[in-house]
């Protein structure tokens, strides 16, 4: 565990009446990649802008290296940001653009020349540098807001959805490019995003925001996984989120019928939110499924069929399967215990990590 | 921060103040009982009824109205079939049709007037109302055509077609569908158009001739001779007519939607 | 297409009989002197005579100081009223004396400026003493920066509320102070705005001639004041139509020079 570069305490914001974040609280590493995903208005923008200077925390700490550094005027924070439409500016050519932030230092021309190249190497735009900004494409102004970032060699490097006018080809390339510039550079990057894919594909760490609080922190994999509440497994992926009831340990009732699970530490018989993933889920004769249920659509999507299946009860089911079924047909559908995840209502973070670790050491 | 915008608050209140001191300065003295613009001399409604006697003051503003509605009215017409026809227009055509639309809008209004008193009595009109009437058309046309040319630029392409498309003719497309949806630009020409005609004095003072005035050339001729308290009591109604005018354009403006450039200014003024 | 061509006809008409035509009067009428013989003398004359040449400095003196003036004033104002929260409304108000006709606020300043008028009875109340205002240069000048103020605020304003604010966090990002921001970015991507008022002010500052004779006093003579005496006192219209040729010339100069300015703002 390194130690954090970055680090939020209790900070909350205001604009008059509307609260846009309530007692946020967490640390970043230095060197990761980090991801804030959330729908649009929970509040990442803002936590992006406070980091940068351009708002103001309303109450709480902002520590940087150690230091508060709420009072920090933008232009003296070691922070750099990518903005959302680039913000490049129009009167100067690439060259200029990025040397602006090295000129304002009033580092030496032959270095700032110097230094301007490197960073137009490394976004790979060798030899733009005096094309107007006019000229270039979406995908190449992206790279020349990129430059005039990182050139400054900041410590954070903060980027507010800096991918969303690309189109989607032209982004997943950048995904890739970007997350290989960040090991390059080793500077932290904080991402903000409202696009599940792209954080999952990119991140070491994402948080969750929603409604102004961080619903969950995690590694791509914990998040989609085991997703602390409904809002995060409904925001992340697709899912199946169906009422049930801890009947006790590793034992969950769906609809009245008991599956086995690997979810335990809970209340006996504690009503519960069961998330099963679809592409958990498959298609398999009645008489061998866990469920009995009625294909209502199938859509073939290249990779898998998409189908919506409804069962006894009335209660819709979404599954990704490699089988091809017929609409109208009856099917069963076949899950594993370990495809099952149980959550508690209103369970916080740290309950949630606690009762995790308590029975998985019992496991062990 | 907080502080450069209170000093930049102190600094347009004393714009303001410079501003607006001429304008309120004349009216105060509209309700002097004396006969100067030096001392007040307590309250009167004297000047207005002076005003309102005066006939031939009377029939001055009738004759700029009257010019001004009339040459607006013209120039609104006119202007949109041009904005319409520079709509259809290509290319080069486009360019110098636009350019020439232009032209009297930088010209200054000393040669727009010089230039129409020669084309004027090279023609042979008589100078007085036609030869005035015709001049402020002329100088309108351009101003309805900037305001209506966006609106029409706006227009989604599809529209037309969509009107064609379930049936309608090219007059019907245009009366039905084009007019309504340009029909703030046109508005707003209009009331451009309107201030301009009712505001222009250089152009007047070289195309009017005897027996014609309108009230900028009035004006003119009575400030030369010194101060007239009559004049005060007509600036005072005339700012009460102008306020009226522009919250009527901001109010069409704004309830038709238009966004932002709620002021086109006129160049009539600067003369 | 016929219907097409329809549309165009009397705009076109306009364009040929109050545009083109007038112009091209102007040009010829300059080619001729007071007996109606074809001649080169007003341009001759013209381009001899120190009076019409110092009056043409003159002219072009003037006008770029009350450009300038009013450049100075309306610049900070711009950029304050960018500031502000109910913008729109405050321009309004800068806006708003526009509509009052330009006569009246002229005639406002003949009792402001006169001898014993309001302006020297404060400079007396102050112990300044009064001063003869009328007739001078200095009033000539404050009053027509007075009257292009809001037509240079307008076209500058709008620059300014075009600038993208996410640039201007661009530039503290990356280490800009407020005055380098306003230097570096702010004052460049207002350039259209400048020069589109300049445009806006000197042109009609060279052909102002109400405000010379009422303000003025003829002292000053510009451009306008000339071409105006000569048509409508002397009759002389060919040498009026040659120093009307000059203005029309020193417009092309100007606008060439503040051109690339977007048609945005400015009076049009």
């Amino acid at each position: 565990m390194g130690k954090n570069i970055l680090e939020f305490k209790h900070v909350g914001k205001r604009y008059d009446e509307n609260v846009v974040l309530r007692d946020i609280n967490f640390g970043v590493e230095a060197g990761k990649f980090y991801t804030l995903l959330g729908p649009s208005g929970s509040g990442k923008t803002t936590i992006l802008r406070i980091i940068a200077g351009f708002d103001q925390a309303s109450s709480g700490e902002v520590l940087f290296d150690g230091q508060r550094i709420n009072d920090v005027p933008a232009n003296q924070r070691q922070v750099n940001t990518v903005f959302q439409d680039y913000a490049l500016f129009p009167h100067m050519n690439v060259a200029e653009n990025v040397a602006f932030g090295l000129q304002i230092k009033g580092v030496k021309k032959t270095v700032i020349q110097q230094r301007v190249k490197e960073a137009l190497h490394l976004v790979r735009l060798d030899g733009y540098g005096e094309r107007a900004i006019t000229a270039m494409s979406g995908g190449q102004r992206q790279r020349v807001a990129i430059a005039r970032a990182i050139v400054n060699r900041p410590k954070v490097l903060l980027l507010d959805e800096a991918l969303s006018a690309l189109d989607h080809k032209l982004r997943v390339d950048m995904q890739r490019e970007l997350r290989q510039l960040q090991r390059q550079l080793g500077i932290t990057f904080i991402f903000v995003t409202h696009d599940q894919e792209e954080a999952l594909a990119m991140s070491d760490q994402i948080m969750i925001i929603n409604d102004g609080r961080i619903q969950q922190t995690g590694t791509p994999v914990d998040i989609y996984d085991e997703p602390l509440n409904h809002f995060v497994a409904d925001f992340i992926g697709e899912s199946n989120i169906v009422p049930g009831v801890m009947k006790k340990d590793y034992v969950v009732n769906i609809n009245g019928q008991d599956f086995e699970c690997v979810d335990a530490g809970m209340k006996p018989n504690e009503k519960v939110e069961v998330v099963i993933r679809p592409e958990d889920l498959d298609i398999t004769t009645v008489d061998k499924g866990e469920l009995k249920a009625t294909v209502d659509t199938q859509l073939f999507r290249g990779v898998d069929y998409q189908i919506t299946a409804h069962d006894q009860r009335e209660h819709e089911w979404k599954i990704n399967s490699i089988h091809k079924t017929t609409v109208g047909a009856q099917v069963g559908i076949v899950f594993d215990p370990e495809d099952i995840h149980v959550m508690r209502y209103n369970e916080s973070e740290e309950d949630f990590d606690a009762r995790l670790d308590s029975y998985e050491e019992d496991e062990d | 921060m907080k502080r450069k915008v209170a000093w930049g608050k102190v600094y347009l209140g004393l714009v303001f103040v410079i501003l607006y001191a001429p304008i309120l300065y004349l009216m105060i003295f509209s309700f002097s009982s004396g006969k100067t613009m030096e001392r007040y001399h307590g309250f009167s409604f004297q000047h207005y009824a002076d005003l309102f006697a005066d006939s031939r003051m009377i029939t001055i503003v009738i004759n700029t109205v009257l010019v001004a509605v009339l040459a607006s009215l013209i120039a609104t017409i006119v202007g949109t079939l041009g904005a319409l026809a520079i709509k259809e227009s290509r290319g080069a055509w486009r360019n110098s049709l636009l350019s020439l639309n232009n032209v009297l809008m930088v010209s200054p209004d000393v040669i727009i007037g010089a230039s129409f008193l020669i084309f004027f009595t090279v023609l042979g009109i008589r100078l007085g109302f036609i030869s005035v009437l015709l001049s402020h058309i002329a100088f309108s046309i351009p101003i309805v055509v900037l305001m209506v040319l966006p609106k029409i630029n706006e227009l989604s392409p599809t529209l037309v077609d969509a009107a064609y498309d379930l049936g309608a003719t090219r007059w019907q497309a245009l009366s039905r569908v084009i007019l309504p949806a340009i029909s703030p630009g046109i508005i707003a020409g209009y009331f451009m158009a309107l201030t301009y005609s009712l505001d222009d004095f250089a152009v007047t003072f070289f195309v009017t001739g005897n027996g014609f005035s309108t009230l900028s050339v009035e004006i003119y001729s009575r400030a030369r001779q010194g101060v007239n308290l009559e004049i005060n009591a007509l600036s005072t109604l005339m700012f009460l007519v102008s306020l009226a005018l522009v919250i009527g354009y901001y109010f069409v403006s704004k309830h038709a939607g238009r966004r932002q450039r709620v002021v086109a200014v006129k160049e009539g003024d600067a003369q | 297409m016929r219907q097409k061509a329809l549309f165009i006809v009397p705009y076109a008409l306009w364009i040929v009989l109050f545009v083109i035509a007038p112009l091209a009067l102007i040009f010829y009428q300059s080619f001729f002197d007071l007996n109606s013989h074809f001649t080169l003398a007003n341009y001759q004359d013209y381009l001899t005579s120190a009076t019409y040449l110092k009056m043409t400095l003159n002219s072009v003196w003037y006008a770029a100081l009350i450009t300038v003036v009013t450049l100075v004033i309306s610049y900070p104002t711009a950029y304050v009223l960018t500031q502000l929260e109910n913008r729109q409304f405050w321009l309004l108000i800068v806006i708003l004396p526009t509509w009052i006709n330009l006569l009246l606020k002229t005639y406002a300043f003949i009792g402001l400026f006169s001898r014993t008028g309001s302006v020297n009875q404060f400079l007396q109340f102050m112990g300044l003493g009064s001063h003869q205002l009328l007739f001078t240069d200095a009033s000539f000048m404050f009053v027509a920066a007075y009257i292009e103020i809001p037509f240079m605020v307008l076209p500058i304003f709008n620059a300014l509320i075009e600038i993208n604010p996410s640039l201007l966090n661009a530039s503290k990002d990356l280490g800009a102070t407020s005055w380098q921001t306003f230097r570096r970015i702010v004052l460049p991507l207002s350039m259209p705005g400048v020069k589109a008022g300049i445009q806006a002010v000197f042109i009609p500052s060279l052909s102002l001639f109400m405000i010379t004779r009422l303000i003025g006093g003829n002292r000053v003579i510009t451009l306008g004041t000339a071409i105006e005496e000569h048509f409508l006192t002397t009759q002389n219209w060919g040498m009026g139509s040659t120093i009307g040729v000059v203005l029309i010339l020193a417009m092309f100069i100007v606008m060439f020079i503040t051109g690339d300015s977007r048609e945005k703002g400015g009076r049009h």
